[in-house]
């Protein structure tokens, strides 16, 4: 005879939340998709830039310039002994991008502040055009690395630039080939503004004209200085983190409700727990994996920012705003997750119910722009009230602004917020214990709420 | 330990009074009212979609009734779940879990301690003619292993009343028995126990009472030997050595039937006067002509079914309770 003991309601309420959680976290599919991936995608993240600022393939052999003028070949090797700053490597790729991907990482690995390539050129001058075709002859025989023709009248200051010709073997590398067309393109340039007479430095110093340092400055009085990346980054990388999280795991709430269902096991459960013992348990147990989820890819970003040196970006009051935001939008999907799980009988039927849902889940995405720029506009303060978008809403608002969200809005927001997740885990509970039992077509909302309220 | 001691001698472990439940147009229970004694074994009887189901789930809570009231143990089934147990008509097992972490997970539901639980289920697994398969997912088994694994999950806690909605569907007669055989053993235990069933031999060989539905209505509620004492039609089943059309006018002519119908397996069926001693005529039948064998006919519980169940005209108004 079993020793039996009478339980305490609860109990029964964590043993189901306890095996929803083994059963769905401590699996070999969950590591792997929800834990191994993000870990793995993390990893080559962090790994890039370390691959990219591999030492460059050197640049050795000798460059032959026709160049009548004979100004090109000293400036054009001046220019490619010094290497490129990230910024003009940027805007030669915006002006210039590569379209093969093998390419365009080539050209990104150029990035980095000590390039450790090794340049071994021999320049040799040319001072008639009819070298051009012993030049060819040359590099099919691969004695030279390129040739160029520099035209005398693209020289010419009064009249526009005609394109020189540069002369590369088959086998040259895009970055080899960006690195040689630079080198000469910036020379031509350089004498052309000479040619003109015009100094070339009071050009560039004239042209140059940095990013502005930009504060803004509160009705209050106060002074923030503005960091871009803060207000668009930061507030996304939040509300998806608490998107996913919260969404991942009521998905499992609700494929594993309806799996109940059409197994038949749920009325084996009914007849040792009550409906909403098992509610309750579901609702928990799934809680704890979108916990561990959080935790998880909450705490790479943040090891992610702290190896980059920008932990500042994510001050605590952020981290606790989340949290409570966390707790309120996880209750509110997963209930109403619940309620259509235990309405329908498969996942097509669900599609039908989660509709509705699911559109009020994606306002957030969509505002997501409109409110990060005006974060205490009309738009972002009625949408903090209108659940299920109002968490995240909420958490976008409270991470993107730089002056501060009124308080007694976001005191608001928590209350409001918190009794609707109390008032939708209601309605879930009374659809739950009638709709686990329903078989046959699927109910329409107006039975759904017919159930809700149903003696 | 098993609190089946703690309903009183003589007391009722059901106890169902005019309960009724509609689902939409469809009116599921009609005012049922019946009573099912602890320790007792009853057999819920009736047609597809008469009702045993849903009064099965109305006595388990798992629905409400429309009307009327259910006891369980003394008390309502939701405060009484941990000392029932239940295997529903449409059975149902989590197909990615281990048959032992199934198992374990139910009995601990129902309030048993962990402390020897692994070693329980695999005694039962054993008994159950299923050894070694606690490591086994649920889905990897038959359809007949998987359904002694859910009765397993109902019995694993020892439960006082224990309701089993069609046990024996679906297996084979070897599995039967040893279905058949568990039960008894439950009821042995001290266990009440109430199962649906379609298999009237089954019903008539292991119950002590019978509550037959049909459309909604309790049309039988008796027990199994005040029913035959009541639907014995006071008549004889003969085999003669002699000639069986012999027989019959002899047994008519003589007076010791009324009736007597030769039968092509070589038995004859006599139909007693009223008042007439059964083992007086017996002797008086043996005299009429040696007998290969000799028997008091009883109306079975399949002829009982067809009766009331079969033919609308007979089921209706036919109500007998005992």
């Amino acid at each position: 005879m079993p020793e039996r003991a009478k339980q305490h309601y609860l109990t029964k309420v964590a043993l189901i939340a306890w095996r929803e959680f083994r059963f769905t976290a401590l699996t070999k599919g969950f590591i792997f998709g929800a834990v191994a991936m993000p870990v793995l995608m993390f990893g080559v993240i962090a790994l890039m830039p370390m691959l990219l600022s591999r030492e460059s393939p050197p640049l050795v052999g000798t460059i032959v310039i026709a160049d009548p003028s004979g100004t090109i070949l000293p400036r054009a090797r001046d220019i490619l002994a010094s290497p490129p700053s990230n910024v003009e490597v940027l805007q030669d790729l915006a002006e210039n991008p590569p379209t093969d991907p093998a390419a365009q990482l080539d050209a990104l690995s150029e990035l980095g502040d000590t390039p450790t390539q090794r340049i071994e050129v021999e320049w040799r001058a040319e001072q008639s055009l009819d070298a051009i075709e012993p030049m060819k002859s040359e590099l099919r025989e691969g004695l030279i690395l390129a040739g160029a023709a520099i035209p005398i009248a693209s020289l010419d200051p009064s009249v526009e630039a005609k394109p020189f010709e540069l002369y590369i073997p088959s086998s040259l590398s895009p970055k080899h080939v960006r690195q040689i067309t630079r080198a000469i393109q910036q020379a031509v340039e350089d004498e052309r503004i000479a040619r003109s007479g015009i100094d070339a430095n009071l050009i560039s110093r004239l042209a140059k004209v940095p990013s502005p340092a930009t504060t803004r400055i509160s009705p209050e009085g106060g002074e923030a200085q503005e960091r871009t990346e803060l207000r668009l980054i930061v507030p996304g990388a939040f509300m998806m983190l608490l998107w996913i999280c919260v969404f991942t795991s009521a998905n499992y709430l609700l494929t594993t409700t309806i799996e109940e269902k059409s197994n038949k096991v749920m009325e084996v459960l009914l007849a040792a727990a009550s409906p909403m013992q098992l509610l309750a348990g579901k609702i928990l147990g799934y809680s704890m994996v979108s916990l561990v989820m959080l935790v998880m890819y909450g705490g790479l970003g943040m090891a992610g920012l702290a190896a980059a040196t920008m932990l500042d970006l994510v001050p605590m009051s952020h981290i606790a705003y989340l949290l409570i935001f966390f707790v309120m939008a996880y209750f509110m999907v997963s209930s109403m997750m619940a309620a259509v799980g235990s309405a329908v009988s498969d996942l097509r039927e669900a599609q039908s119910l989660v509709g509705p849902v699911m559109m009020l889940l994606i306002v957030p995405l969509m505002l997501w722009a409109p409110i990060i720029e005006n974060p205490n506009g009309p738009l972002a303060t009625i949408a903090s009230f209108i659940p299920p978008a109002s968490p995240f809403v909420m958490v976008l608002r409270l991470t993107a602004s730089t002056e501060e969200i009124p308080i007694w809005q976001t005191a608001l927001a928590i209350a409001w917020g918190f009794g609707c997740a109390w008032g939708m885990l209601w309605l879930a509970a009374r659809i739950f214990r009638v709709g686990v039992l329903m078989q046959g077509k699927p109910p329409t909302p107006k039975e759904l709420v017919k159930w809700a309220f149903v003696k | 330990m098993s609190s089946a001691l703690r309903i009183s001698a003589g007391s009722s472990a059901v106890r169902i009074e005019n309960v009724s439940k509609r689902f939409g147009s469809v009116q599921a229970v009609r005012g049922i009212s019946l009573e099912i004694p602890e320790r007792s074994l009853c057999g819920f009887l009736g047609p597809n979609g008469a009702g045993k189901s849903t009064t099965i789930r109305m006595i388990m809570s798992i629905i409400s009734p429309d009307s009327g009231t259910v006891e369980v143990l003394g008390s309502s089934a939701l405060a009484m779940k941990d000392r029932i147990g239940y295997l529903p008509e449409e059975r149902g097992l989590y197909r990615k879990m281990k048959v032992g972490d199934f198992v374990g997970y139910m009995a601990k539901l129902k309030g048993v301690h962990s402390t020897g639980l692994s070693r329980r289920i695999d005694d039962w697994l054993e008994r159950l003619a299923l050894p070694g398969v606690a490591k086994r997912r649920c889905e990897e088994l038959s359809k007949g292993q998987q359904q002694k694994i859910q009765l397993l999950a109902s019995i694993i806690h020892a439960p006082d009343l224990l309701i089993l909605d069609e046990p024996f569907s679906g297996l084979d007669p070897i599995n039967g028995r040893l279905i058949t055989d568990l039960i008894r053993s439950e009821q042995a235990r001290g266990a009440t126990i109430i199962f649906s069933t379609h298999q009237m031999h089954t019903a008539e060989a292991l119950c002590d009472k019978v509550v037959l539905i049909n459309k909604g209505d309790k049309v039988l509620d008796a027990s199994l030997e005040s029913l035959r004492a009541r639907h014995d039609d006071r008549g004889l089943l003969c085999e003669p050595k002699s000639n069986v059309t012999h027989f019959a006018d002899s047994a008519v002519r003589s007076g010791l039937a009324i009736a007597a119908r030769a039968r092509e397996d070589g038995t004859v069926e006599l139909d007693l006067p009223n008042g007439a001693d059964s083992t007086e005529a017996m002797r008086a039948a043996l005299e009429l002509s040696p007998m290969r064998s000799i028997a008091l006919r009883r109306m079975s519980l399949d002829d009982l079914f067809v009766e009331l169940v079969g033919g609308s005209d007979v089921a209706k108004g036919a109500r007998i309770d005992a």
